[in-house]
């Protein structure tokens, strides 16, 4: 049976030698593939979310080239417990929310979630519970009851928030200047009689301008603000952001947070 | 600076008097004193005298006692009853009881948003929401909510009003959950009827023109079939009445959230999507959707819904095509608050279902569906159902707008709400508010002469409520278990179809795949009272072969069918 010991030995130095083949082939099989994911992945990790927010104290704010506020934390806290990353940007409000709109891979907060808004956007909801106000000189006392009340009176508020477009809606007298900030002066001046606005924001700006228009005469508006990404963004990342923000919610990091920079429901 | 109103300067500082520096007594004395002036310069009429009004108001003043001084957070959408609550009764009850409460006004989506985030990040961001019923199989399973029938019995016991006569509020099933439980308080109702103008209807040339063309009488549609014929009258034959060219049929289709409750609200249970039962479908609803005991199946024909199926199929299509042939064009581009003005610009022959929360703004005098004598042109009168619809089953979609409390919410603050709530929904106000905003809630005021004296300025909407039809136009029921996550689905599927992104099967059949993951997902939960419980996948054919939805395809076109007015309305007797 030599012959056939023979052919038996050739036929397992070939078989030997194609599985040496294979077994090279598959490593590199394997190595393109390895490579394949990771340049794959970083590729993904590389492709960061773009944030676009506004200047709005204490919430967002840019101190030299640092960026502050509640949201900037929130949203740092947000991203790592997500695989996800992201780039901030200071831009005005109306812009910012025409960019997200119209550009794959852009977010913007915080703004208001109205139902005209929400088959424009995907949401990540809430960012942020805030009261409105509205405040009147400080030497003038305006009692208010209700918000009818302010029917007969004129009232600043600013372009692009919603609380203004709220009350236009509502068929009050509203002037609308370009920042927020710029309605102190206009209330001061007496341009209009009452000025709505963000509780927080209005201590923030009274304090910084060093204006005191005392509490607002009536708290009139909640709006829960959310922060929108345009529809293209990948439904599991905007999961993965919703997922991160319950979370923060439930383990108590976002009335931390909340206490932190003073904001209180 | 303008000046001031006068009433309410001399209010306020009696207010402030009142609560720093008169002595106890002479604080209940003011109350009194502009309690009585409420009721005789804004609460009347009423069904109750001046005396048991009066009555009325001095338990809240007393009932009030612990909580003057505190300021209430609530949130309604934005409808006039609940302007009037908002802008006039906040004021009352600021005056009467010393609770300043802020009423605010918003979308009913946005009330719905803030009532999930108030739950979601436990901060108490109001205290009470008049919230609509559609919600109540998603409060009764969430344990969030505070059902009101116990808090009564306990720490509410002592600020619940004595002659709340819970048995006077005509829409207290729809706000029950399974387990018997009364989770909300109705705070207003208003349903959604077939709209029409009954002039044109009645003008003899296009009678004739109409029986000729159809061979059956113009009329209130009783069928589906009858206001195609309409609608396609109207619009191709009529076209043009005083040199205004005029169309058969109204909608809305702009990819928004009210395009999703159009559907959801009545358009299905119209076309006869879901089971008999009232006052909602059982096993299945007008939402698809089977339940087995309390738990949700599925919403797949192949899990036993019928979101997919055949009737469900016949509803979007036929949205889809009266759509695109004969409303005006503009309307693929509305939303239910811009379409809401259209059918009073006098160039809407009818709507096959209209919300009569617009029945305050339809009647206003000088529009062109009004006439001279303040009576108007228009009536509403039972929608037509599609040839999937079988008697004992819904026949169209009734919003109640009711008083939801959280139990997050601290207790002090629930009762101060909890006061205000019942004060808005008393007998002392509640009829003024039913004449402002028409929206009934309580049926002694349906049943009073002062409902009678209005009837014919109102095209039909006391009659409507003073007969069975009250019962059986339905909020969502109970088989829905989470109303603000699935709700969006609604209109994020089907305006695909209307786009002509997918075919109406596909798009349907992705949308109940998405419900039925969705009810998956919602399973593995283990704090959900009749969390869903998803049935095996099975043939279409295995459940086309059983008794009920999902039913089987309906080949042959239906025969329009009409009725005079007066005969369509004895329907709802």
């Amino acid at each position: 049976m030599y012959g056939s010991n023979e052919a038996q030995c050739d036929i397992a130095a070939k078989f030997e030698m194609i599985k040496r083949f294979s077994a090279v082939c598959l490593h590199a099989i394997a190595l393109c593939f390895i490579l394949y994911l990771s340049l794959y992945a970083s590729t993904s990790r590389a492709e960061k979310i773009q944030i676009l927010t506004y200047e709005e104290s204490p919430y967002a704010v840019m101190v030299g080239k640092t960026q502050k506020g509640l949201l900037v934390d929130m949203l740092r806290e947000m991203f790592s417990r997500s695989d996800l990353q992201y780039k901030l940007r200071f831009i005005p409000l109306k812009r910012a929310i025409i960019t997200v709109e119209r550009k794959p891979g852009y977010c913007v907060l915080p703004i208001v979630r109205s139902q005209e808004r929400e088959a424009n956007f995907q949401w990540i909801s809430p960012v942020l519970v805030s009261r409105y106000g509205l405040y009147s000189q400080e030497s003038l006392s305006i009692p208010l009851i209700t918000l009818s009340d302010a029917k007969a009176y004129k009232i600043g508020s600013f372009l692009g928030s919603g609380i203004g477009e709220y009350l236009i809606d509502l068929g009050f007298d509203v002037e609308l200047t370009t920042l927020s900030a710029q309605n102190l002066q206009k209330l001061k001046r007496g341009r209009f009689e009452l000025w709505a606005a963000d509780l927080i924001s209005a201590r923030e700006l009274m304090q910084k301008q060093g204006v005191i228009f005392g509490q607002p005469e009536l708290v009139f508006y909640t709006s829960v603000r959310a922060m929108a990404c345009n529809r293209e963004v990948p439904v599991e990342q905007i999961r993965k952001l919703e997922t991160a923000l319950t979370a923060m919610y439930r383990d108590g990091y976002m009335k931390q947070l909340y206490l932190e920079y003073g904001v209180d429901i | 600076m303008p000046n001031l109103n006068l009433h309410f300067m001399v209010s306020i500082s009696l207010l402030t008097v009142m609560l720093f520096s008169l002595s106890a007594h002479s604080v209940e004395t003011a109350q009194k004193s502009l309690a009585q002036k409420w009721i005789s310069d804004e609460f009347q009429p009423s069904t109750l005298s001046q005396g048991e009004q009066m009555q009325e108001m001095n338990w809240f003043i007393e009932a009030s006692k612990p909580y003057q001084g505190m300021e209430i957070r609530v949130v309604s959408e934005r409808i006039a009853t609940h302007w009037y609550e908002a802008s006039v009764l906040a004021k009352a009850f600021f005056e009467i009881t010393g609770i300043h409460v802020v009423h605010e006004l918003t979308g009913e989506d946005d009330v719905i948003k803030k009532l999930s985030a108030q739950i979601l990040t436990q901060q108490n961001i109001y205290d009470a929401y008049i919230n609509d019923s559609d919600l109540i199989g998603t409060h009764f399973r969430s344990n969030a909510v505070l059902p009101l029938s116990d808090f009564i019995k306990e720490q509410g016991a002592n600020v619940t009003l004595p002659s709340l006569d819970l048995q006077d509020f005509i829409g207290l099933k729809f706000t029950t959950g399974p387990d018997g439980k009364l989770y909300q308080l109705p705070d207003q109702q208003f349903a959604n009827l077939y709209w029409y103008r009954h002039d044109w209807f009645n003008r003899e040339d296009f009678k004739k023109r109409f029986k000729s063309r159809y061979g059956y009488q113009l009329g209130v549609p009783q069928n589906w079939q009858a206001y195609e014929d309409i609608a396609e009258f109207f619009s191709e034959d009529i076209k043009e009445i005083d040199g205004q060219r005029v169309y058969g049929h109204m909608d809305y289709a702009k990819t928004d959230p009210s395009l999703g409750w159009r559907m959801s609200d009545a358009w299905f249970s119209m076309a006869g999507v879901g089971d008999k039962g009232l006052p909602n479908g059982l096993p299945v609803d007008e939402w698809g959707i089977r339940v087995e005991q309390c738990r949700p199946v599925g919403a797949s024909v192949e899990r036993g819904g019928a979101l997919n199926s055949p009737a469900a199929i016949y509803a979007v299509d036929k949205f889809r095509d009266w759509l695109n042939k004969y409303a005006p064009e503009q309307s693929i581009d509305l939303n239910f608050t811009q379409a809401g003005e259209w059918a009073g610009k006098g160039i809407i022959a009818q709507q096959i279902f209209w919300y009569t929360a617009f029945v305050a703004n339809l009647t206003k005098p000088g529009l062109a569906v009004m006439n001279l004598d303040g009576t108007p042109k228009w009536r509403v009168a039972p929608s037509p159902v599609g040839k999937y619809w079988q008697a004992g089953m819904k026949s169209g979609y009734q919003d109640a707008g009711a008083w939801t409390l959280l139990k997050n919410t601290p207790l002090k603050r629930q009762q101060a709400a909890w006061l205000y709530a019942q004060f808005v929904v008393s007998k002392t106000v509640s009829l003024k508010k039913t004449l402002v905003g028409l929206t009934p809630i309580r049926l002694s005021d349906i049943e009073s002469d002062v409902m009678s004296e209005q009837a014919p300025y109102l095209g039909g909407l006391v009659e409507f409520y003073r007969s069975s039809g009250r019962d059986i136009w339905t909020p969502t029921g109970t088989n829905v278990p989470d109303y603000p996550g699935l709700a969006n689905y609604w209109w994020q599927y089907i305006s695909l179809i209307i786009e002509g992104k997918v075919s109406t099967q596909k798009g349907m059949d992705n949308f109940a795949a998405a419900m039925d993951r969705q009810f998956a997902l919602m399973g593995e939960r283990t704090d959900m009272k009749c969390a869903p419980k998803l049935n095996p996948l099975a043939s279409k054919e295995f459940w086309f072969n059983q008794a009920g939805a999902p039913k089987r395809i309906i080949i042959d076109k239906a025969v329009g069918h009409t009725l005079p007015y007066e005969e369509a309305i004895n329907v709802w007797k």
